[in-house]
């Protein structure tokens, strides 16, 4: 029996996500299933639904300790990728039978050197994803996909054929627009859906059968429009910028103080969810490409941050943001970059903006909430100063 | 001044304390290098680095347009347009640990912090950086990013790309190193030509081009016979100047600088061996396998002279066989350069794809150059060298090769004491290195 209310089915959610592995994964093997662990926005998960197996991402959620990683990749990696590998190495992803990896950046790249040399998994797929999204660069991401695709159906005797594809477009589009909904529902005036319920559905999303996710998900959405409205207007709308984050109780940590996170340009977010893919087109695998490569890009795309900047923009616009929180996991060199980049460009808009750098596994309730405290004072004061009620102009 | 009497950019230069600390260290440096045991490569470097700032100073004067680029590019395609200047980022940050003055690096480093850059990311980059911010450099008239060889240069080219303000071309250079790469990446260099030519107002000249990489081959040679000779045990030249080869491949790639550079170290080592000179006792051999340490290349000396441990090469000072360029077609020498991008640049051939590469690389040095340990001086922000150590522990390990590992800063001297870093080397030379060796050659038993 499906849960049919909003906080029911946010609890199954949230319980599916506090782990490497679910109840809708363990069911999806014992019925023989396979299922393929992925890093980064840029693998193409079409091609695993369609491959007729269960795309899970790569997460460190239930990794109490990261040191069985950190004797490999030192304290130098970041630790996100350090406790998703530790859990690899102790073996609580042992129910993979693949993964796929990137160059995303160094961090990711040494993590697929430990899955090879040190994990049971039995296949690794690998795609090198061009650092700048152009038209003349995106051939070669394209034969990189499609040199995946050979590869898992060379490996496992699968098929991959154009209408399974189209199959798998369908079902993940559907996704992509499911979660676009439950975004306006976190960006009403009185947001119904708070930023920490939008984080837990969106990772939720990324590690359980598309077909279930859709289904549960769809009723979440019904529920959240029927039921009675009783949210009150944040002191603060937030956008919560940067990179990796897929740990609700940082968003929590951000929300404690009154303010909400309204929108997103997290990878595990909703970034680039309004970008589907083409489920017309006469060839879906170029079709799936095209999506990944020219969808609003991470920042390890070099040359490319004028366009996520506008992205930011009209996302502010958008939302009617007060402020931008910009979260950065400790080492992380390509949203470093970002960072100085958009803090230029944020002042230079007059947009309040505030830095975090965090630590995967330690949300720091306590000195994230005294920040974003400051933080709302900041912006309370300046609305105050300029007597623009809401929203900052970008 | 010039004749409407305005500064010239000479006075201008002179005028920026940053530069002057360079320009006014040539003379000093050729003064203090005339009592160095081994002064030819250094004299050698001063001198072609003095060429250098002369032609950028003179083509900052004529007006000329200047590209901006990051240190994991080969300058050979930029000389493919006459009258281009090009300035590597980075350029400031290694001259001042070279011939200037350190605490501007860290004071290129704190305002690059100071403006937003993570403490965490590469001192190299936040110094490219900081000394952009410092307005060093010339305004390009576009901007050239690579991605290797790690992902601080992805920091730095984000910047360059912002604060340059101008056009900005990423060469994209993936994963692996096969000859798909090589063809991927030379198409982007035949991009890279119109947009360059766009930008600039120059019209690319295929002659220049053949003739840079002409040069650059020769001075491939150069250096390769340059390794050849520090192959040989025991070392007779200084260890620091195999950290070198990095300013050679930054500024001197397809020059005649860089020809003049390479011979005169390979010329220098030659002699030395031949006529036996040695300014210290070899008793350890190592290969240096991360980066140098640019705030204090004094301590190279220290090393020879108080430990007998000699650098014979290090990751920047390897020169892979795939150097050459085939300089016959247009094609070819695109081929060439874009094989050199990939196969060849220092930490960009060993960083980029996968671990196998960088411990292939380190065991193949160890046998050719007969060393006796490794050396992981462990620059903090790097973390494509910290996030593979694991593995190359266990590589070193199952080879039976000692290994230092220790923590520093290549270019905040801030980060690491020198003392500190003494002090591993000591105990890692004499509490490891030389009981194994002895016990080897069977004189001690352990």
């Amino acid at each position: 029996m499906k849960p049919m209310n909003s906080k029911s089915i946010l609890a199954e959610f949230r319980e599916i996500i506090s782990g490497p592995a679910n109840r809708y994964v363990e069911r999806w093997k014992e019925d023989g299933g396979r299922v393929i662990g992925y890093f980064c926005s840029y693998v193409p998960v079409e091609i695993i639904t369609a491959a007729g197996f269960l795309p899970v991402r790569f997460r460190g959620a239930g990794s109490e300790d990261s040191a069985p990683a950190d004797v490999y990749l030192s304290s130098k990696t970041c630790t996100y990728v350090r406790h998703t590998l530790s859990l690899g190495l102790k073996g609580a992803y042992d129910f993979l039978d693949g993964e796929i990896s990137l160059n995303t950046c160094d961090h990711v790249r040494r993590a697929f050197d430990l899955w090879r040399h040190k994990t049971p998994v039995p296949f690794h797929g690998f795609i090198s994803v061009p650092r700048n999204v152009r038209e003349s660069l995106y051939p070669y991401y394209r034969d990189e996909v499609g040199n995946l695709a050979a590869s898992m159906e060379r490996f496992f005797s699968a098929e991959i054929t154009k209408v399974s594809l189209r199959d798998a477009i369908r079902l993940h589009n559907e996704t992509r627009k499911i979660l676009t909904e439950l975004g306006e529902l976190r960006s009403l005036d009185k947001p119904v859906l708070s930023g920490t319920d939008m984080l837990i559905v969106s990772v939720a999303a990324m590690v359980m059968p598309p077909a279930e996710f859709n289904e549960t998900a769809k009723n979440l959405l019904r529920s959240l429009e029927s039921e009675e409205k009783t949210a009150s207007k944040p002191r603060a709308r937030l956008l919560l910028a940067g990179g990796e984050l897929d740990e609700p109780a940082f968003v929590t940590a951000v929300e404690s103080q009154g303010a909400a996170v309204v929108a997103d340009t997290l990878c595990f977010g909703t970034r680039g969810n309004d970008t589907l893919v083409d489920e017309e087109a006469s060839d879906p695998m170029d079709a799936v490409s095209r999506r990944y490569f020219f969808k609003v890009s991470c920042a390890r795309m070099i040359g490319n941050f004028p366009d996520r900047f506008d992205h930011v923009l009209r996302t502010i616009k958008k939302h009617r943001i007060d402020g931008v929180v910009f979260q950065r996991l400790k080492f992380c060199d390509p949203w470093g970059g970002e960072a100085h980049n958009l803090g230029r460009r944020l002042k230079r808009h007059g947009i309040p903006v505030l830095f975090l750098d965090r630590e995967y596994g330690h949300p720091n309730k306590g000195q994230v909430g005294t920040r974003v405290q400051a933080f709302i004072e900041m912006i309370e004061s300046l609305t105050r100063r300029t007597g623009i009620k809401e929203g900052c102009v970008g | 001044m010039n004749t409407n009497g305005q500064k010239s950019i000479r006075e201008r230069l002179l005028a920026v304390p940053e530069w002057r600390v360079i320009i006014d260290s040539n003379p000093a440096l050729i003064k203090f290098l005339a009592d160095d045991p081994c002064p030819n490569g250094l004299l050698s470097l001063a001198s072609v680095v003095w060429d250098y700032l002369g032609e950028t100073a003179d083509l900052w004067e004529k007006g000329a347009p200047f590209v901006w680029c990051n240190l994991g590019m080969s300058s050979e395609i930029f000389l493919g347009f006459e009258n281009l200047g090009h300035i590597v980022v980075e350029t400031q940050a290694a001259l001042q640990s070279i011939l200037g003055d350190p605490d501007y690096t860290h004071a290129f480093i704190d305002l690059a912090e100071t403006s937003g850059v993570p403490s965490d990311c590469c001192s190299a980059d936040k110094a490219g950086i900081g000394s952009i911010l410092r307005e060093l450099y010339p305004m390009p008239a576009c901007s050239v990013g690579i991605n290797t060889p790690c992902d601080s240069q992805v920091l730095s080219t984000q910047a360059i790309a912002e604060l340059g303000e101008a056009p900005f071309f990423l060469i994209d250079v993936p994963y692996y190193d096969d000859e798909r790469t090589v063809t991927y990446v030379a198409k982007q260099l035949e991009e890279l030509i119109p947009f360059l030519e766009r930008h600039t107002g120059i019209k690319f000249d295929w002659d220049r081009l053949r003739r840079a990489c002409e040069l650059s081959n020769l001075a491939v040679e150069k250096i390769w016979e340059w390794l050849d000779w520090r192959r040989l045990a025991p070392l007779t030249q200084s260890s620091k100047l195999v950290a070198f080869t990095l300013i050679h491949q930054i500024l001197f790639n397809g020059t005649e600088q860089g020809v003049r550079l390479a011979t005169d170290l390979a010329e220098e080592a030659r002699v030395r061996h031949e006529r036996g000179d040695r300014f210290f006792e070899e008793r350890v051999r190592a290969i240096w396998y991360q980066d140098p340490v640019w705030t204090d290349f004094q301590i190279y000396d220290w090393m020879e002279r108080e430990l007998g441990l000699t650098v014979p090469v290090d990751v920047f000072g390897y020169y892979a066989q795939e150097g050459l360029i085939d300089c016959s077609t247009p094609e070819s020498m695109l081929n060439g350069l874009a094989r050199k991008l990939v196969k060849c640049q220092p930490m960009s051939r060993q960083f980029r794809g996968n671990i196998e590469t960088y411990i292939t690389d380190f065991l193949h040095m160890h046998e050719a150059f007969g060393a006796d340990c490794g050396i992981f001086a462990g620059h903090v922000a790097c973390k494509h060298a910290w996030g593979g150590i694991g593995l190359f522990r266990e590589a070193c390990r199952k080879a039976g090769i000692p290994l230092l590992v220790f923590e520093f800063d290549m270019f905040d001297a801030r980060v690491t004491t020198r003392e500190s870093i003494e002090a591993e080397l000591t105990r890692f030379v004499n509490e490891v290195v030389l009981p194994r060796k002895a016990a080897k050659q069977g004189r001690l038993r352990v």
